[in-house]
């Protein structure tokens, strides 16, 4: 739910006007607006590129993994998954809220791994290697809007 | 069979309504892709404007008064209408209103004053002057809406009260909700909420309104004299209301059954309204080249779930290009899927067969299985056939050609868009998740697998561990994984199973060849039943029942015990009803009215009401004043119901002026626990929860407890032994109760305080049991 739904049912809730505190909260939102979608469209337009460096550094780290058995299957779905997980970021950026993470990302994600006998490490350093390519290509101000959507994601990954 | 068992519910987040940022995300997921240029376009427009949306809500909400008192003044003759426009209650207390259960009114009320909540709302402080002038200017200024011939100006005292305060708060209403509207940049909000409203109140009403509404668009647009762009917009979100409002009730959208049994379900539109519309993609003849491209790309997410050019880098180009050229419709094309060697391979080989109809039913139905017999159709089918002949049987149903028909794609229909079936809640949403298929297990079936089970200790309304029996009701999950998506097995009519006491009538009652039934525990049970007489005298009169003791049947020991009772321990002074003591001392009430102030004081509220969820509250108050847990759904429900229409006050009478309170403790006794469930049964006997063979058999599980215990028990049998053997010697032949009473009593004093001792076969225990119940009694 993002902050401009979230305000509206409560104050619907309490049947009452948005009070100065939310319309403040309203305000940087909108705010900052500009600045989200511009990060958004960076990596947008970078998403390949930060999946190809990505998933370098994690077959460096990490070379006893599935995708990078010599199985091409694995290994397609695996570049899969990453450029997914980016969109998400992408849609969390935007939106300005963890909810698209949550709802697609995180809930039932664990379970999905397990079952397919994809070690949870691996995902949260892959997820960590995702977070430094993406990281490379923003400005020092843009690096913590985005690396906060980053952390909760391998937060919420964590085994 | 019909079965009643629900399937759990998982959590969900409903759409209200919609924002731009909500729409394109979601919109964009849907489709698997990124944001457009333009939608990024649209996005940036819409914070852009965000700021000037921000004051213009503020500019409507500070001039909320004056706006709605133009409306009101319009079509209200004969006194001030503003009068009757009631601020909303105060929050504190009411559902959802930010205080929570547990918290005092005093810290509540203090956390909301403190807290920046209803800022805005200034003390509405309408000057009579101004608003004197305010309604001369408005009177003739320029640009008013003329009214239609058929309105007529309603008078306020032939009105009432009670309809002026309705109407006015409806006006207050349909202002806030434009704020709403302007802030989230989206007209959904209002359609949503106001469409069809129409349909409820009489047609002159109608009118009226819509004369009012004008009138406050027209008010509002003068606040924005200085703005015409800003005017312009608040304009718009007022015509978009007042046409939403002159709609007509919209019809309820339908969901078929699939049987006799199981009849389709109503959804009123609005719901659907505030889902995201889903693009229903059609493939046609004349399409586009990107439009197919979609509808197939499409197709492959509804049916395999996956992107498959994206996943697995192939596609099925031989049935794609059959499609493209109009050698296929829509129809066809999923059904070839469906008999795909790739759709074999992913979705028939890895699950059993019971899990392949469930996904099945998702990718070509779009929803999960409804009832059991539709899985045994299903099953049977898959079973003579196989997968081809389920594809088929799918496809080529009724259900199948209602919904898509030749040409649309297949699509989920879920939450939103269809009424969901209560029954099949959680396999179905759970089916809708992008992890369905890992999922190995079949979650439909085992739904009503789990329903054939005993349930004795579960509470109507609630699954899961509470291993002390104080929850009631409460979903605390024991099940580590997807714990609220298990059954409830519990339906209207099932009954829970619970263990009497063996008090009836203050006599217990034996079972068969004279033993104490199953519910009589030392320590259990242990109290005796007291009735207040007509003379309180101890003396005089003989007590009536095995267990009245005259020495504990002053009016003293009664009122004691009847505190103790209600409230479960003996209260501190403070708490004691003096007053309605002293009225049953001088015999003006009866016990049971005594019973009845003490459930409605002020103490008791507190503790077993406002502190508690409802169902806790209600299982709390009814083991307390009828001596029983509630036995299942229908009973709770009465209780819900009063609870919510009448409040506290209206269930305690409703349980002490019930007929099963007068029968069983009349007017003069004193309440006692009639009944226990299983688990409180263990729960309270000297065994503990752990049923007492276990242990003996299988040690490992008794742990430290157990082994003393039964160390202590060869000590005390030796003891015993021992006892039994130099009686023998002393008395003869004399097998009188008596003098097993007496070697009994040396046994006490041999081995004082130990737990209570265990049933056991071993010959000399017999007299221990029945003994204990003659000595327990006081």
């Amino acid at each position: 739910m993002s902050i401009i739904t979230q305000s509206i049912a409560n104050a619907d809730r309490e049947a009452r006007y948005l009070s100065h505190g939310e319309l403040n909260a309203l305000r940087s939102f909108f705010e900052e607006g500009n600045q989200r979608l511009r990060i958004a469209s960076i990596l947008t337009a970078n998403a390949d590129r930060i999946v190809d460096k990505g998933s370098d550094i994690f077959w460096q780290r990490c070379p006893v993994t599935p995708s990078n058995s010599g199985n091409s299957t694995f290994r397609a779905s695996c570049v899969r998954d990453q450029g997914w997980y980016i969109r998400l970021i992408t849609y969390a950026v935007v939106v300005g809220d963890i909810d698209p993470l949550q709802d697609s990302g995180i809930k039932g994600a664990k379970a999905m791994y397990t079952a397919l006998e994809i070690p949870l490490r691996n995902v949260v350093e892959c997820m960590r290697c995702l977070k430094e390519a993406a990281l490379d290509l923003l400005t020092q101000e843009d690096k913590a809007e985005v690396g906060a959507y980053f952390d909760y994601l391998i937060q919420g990954m964590t085994p | 069979m019909t079965d009643r068992t629900n399937g759990g519910s998982p959590v969900t987040h409903p759409q209200h309504f919609h924002t731009v940022p909500s729409t394109v995300i979601t919109e964009a997921e849907r489709r698997d892709r990124y944001p457009k240029q333009s939608e990024f376009k649209e996005l940036s427009a819409f914070f852009t404007s965000g700021l000037k949306r921000l004051e213009i809500a503020t500019v409507l909400a500070n001039n909320a008064d004056v706006i709605v008192a133009a409306g009101a003044n319009r079509i209200f003759t004969g006194g001030s209408p503003m009068a009757y426009l009631e601020k909303p209650e105060d929050p504190v207390g009411m559902p959802g209103s930010g205080y929570y259960v547990g918290e005092d009114f005093l810290s509540a009320k203090a956390r909301q004053k403190g807290g920046p909540s209803n800022a805005l709302q200034e003390p509405r402080l309408v000057e009579p002057v101004n608003a004197f002038l305010d309604r001369i200017r408005t009177l003739f200024s320029s640009g008013r809406p003329s009214t239609p011939t058929r309105f007529r100006t309603i008078d306020i005292r032939k009105y009432g009260t009670v309809r002026m305060k309705r109407s006015m708060r409806d006006l207050a209403w349909f202002l806030r909700y434009i704020t709403y509207a302007v802030v989230a940049g989206d007209t959904s909000i209002i359609r949503i909420n106001v469409r069809g409203l129409r349909g409820v109140i009489p047609e002159d009403v109608t009118l009226a309104t819509v004369v009012a509404l004008q009138d406050m668009q027209w008010r509002a647009g003068l606040c924005f004299s200085q703005d015409p762009a800003a005017a312009a917009l608040v304009k718009g979100y007022f015509e978009v209301l007042i046409t939403e409002y002159l709609v007509e009730k919209p019809n309820h959208q339908l969901r078929f059954g699939v049987s006799k049994l199981h009849p389709g379900l109503p959804l009123p539109q609005s719901y659907a309204q505030s889902a995201l519309p889903t693009p229903k993609l059609v493939v046609k003849p004349g399409l586009s080249e990107t439009e197919t491209q979609d509808a197939i790309r499409a197709a492959y997410r509804q049916v395999f779930e996956r992107d498959i050019t994206h996943a697995y880098g192939l596609a099925l180009e031989d049935l794609e290009s059959k499609l493209r050229s109009g050698q296929f419709s829509m129809k066809e094309f999923i059904r070839h899927l469906g008999k795909s060697r790739l759709y074999r391979r992913e979705f028939y080989e890895p699950f059993t067969i019971s899990r392949v109809i469930e996904l099945a039913s998702r990718h070509f139905l779009g929803r999960g299985l409804s009832c059991l017999e539709e899985f045994q159709t299903y099953f049977e089918v898959i079973s003579e056939g196989g997968l081809p002949a389920l594809v088929d049987a799918l496809v080529n149903s009724q259900e199948y050609a209602d919904y898509f028909g030749e040409e649309t794609v297949p699509y989920l229909r879920g939450l939103g868009l269809e009424a969901q079936e209560c029954r099949n809640w959680g396999p179905q949403l759970d089916l809708f998740k992008y992890s369905a298929s890992t999922r190995k297990l079949p979650q439909f079936i085992t739904t009503f697998a789990r329903a054939q089970k005993p349930l004795p200790n579960q509470h109507p309304y609630g699954v899961g561990h509470d291993p002390l029996e104080i929850q009631f009701g409460a979903i605390f999950p024991r099940e580590d994984q997807n714990p609220v998506a298990q059954p409830a097995h519990f339906s209207a009519t099932s009954r829970r199973i619970l263990i009497s006491s063996g008090l009836h009538n203050g006599h217990h009652v034996l079972g068969q060849n004279g033993t104490v039934p199953l519910g009589r525990v030392p320590g259990t049970f242990g109290q005796s039943v007291l009735k207040l007489e007509p003379s309180h005298q101890p003396q005089g009169h003989q007590a009536q029942g095995p267990n009245l003791n005259v020495n504990h049947h002053s009016i003293e020991a009664v009122i004691l015990a009847t505190y103790r009772q209600v409230f479960g321990r003996d209260v501190f002074d403070s708490q004691r009803q003096g007053i309605a003591e002293t009225k049953l001392k001088g015999g003006q009430i009866t016990l049971r009215e005594f019973v009845r102030q003490l459930a409605r004081s002020r103490p008791f509220r507190q503790m077993a009401w406002e502190n508690l969820y409802i169902t806790k509250s209600i299982e709390y108050i009814h083991r307390r004043l009828l001596g029983r847990p509630t036995l299942g759904r229908d009973e709770l429900n009465r209780y819900y119901d009063l609870a919510g229409k009448q409040g506290f006050y209206a269930v305690v009478d409703a349980m002490v002026d019930g007929p099963e309170y007068t029968e069983v403790f009349g007017d003069d006794t004193v309440p006692y626990e009639r009944y226990l469930t299983p688990r409180g049964y263990a729960l309270r006997s000297p065994q503990g929860p752990v049923a007492w063979w276990k242990p003996r058999k299988n040690p490992d599980i008794a742990g430290a407890w157990m082994a003393n215990y039964a160390t202590v028990t060869e000590a005390k049998r030796l003891a015993l032994a021992t006892t039994e053997a130099s009686h023998s010697m002393e008395s003869t032949n004399n097998n009188s109760p008596a003098a097993r009473a007496e070697s009994r009593l040396n046994v006490a004093i041999a081995s004082p305080p130990e737990p209570a001792p265990m049933p056991s076969e071993a010959p000399q225990a017999q007299p221990l049991e029945t003994s204990t119940t003659e000595d327990s009694l006081p």
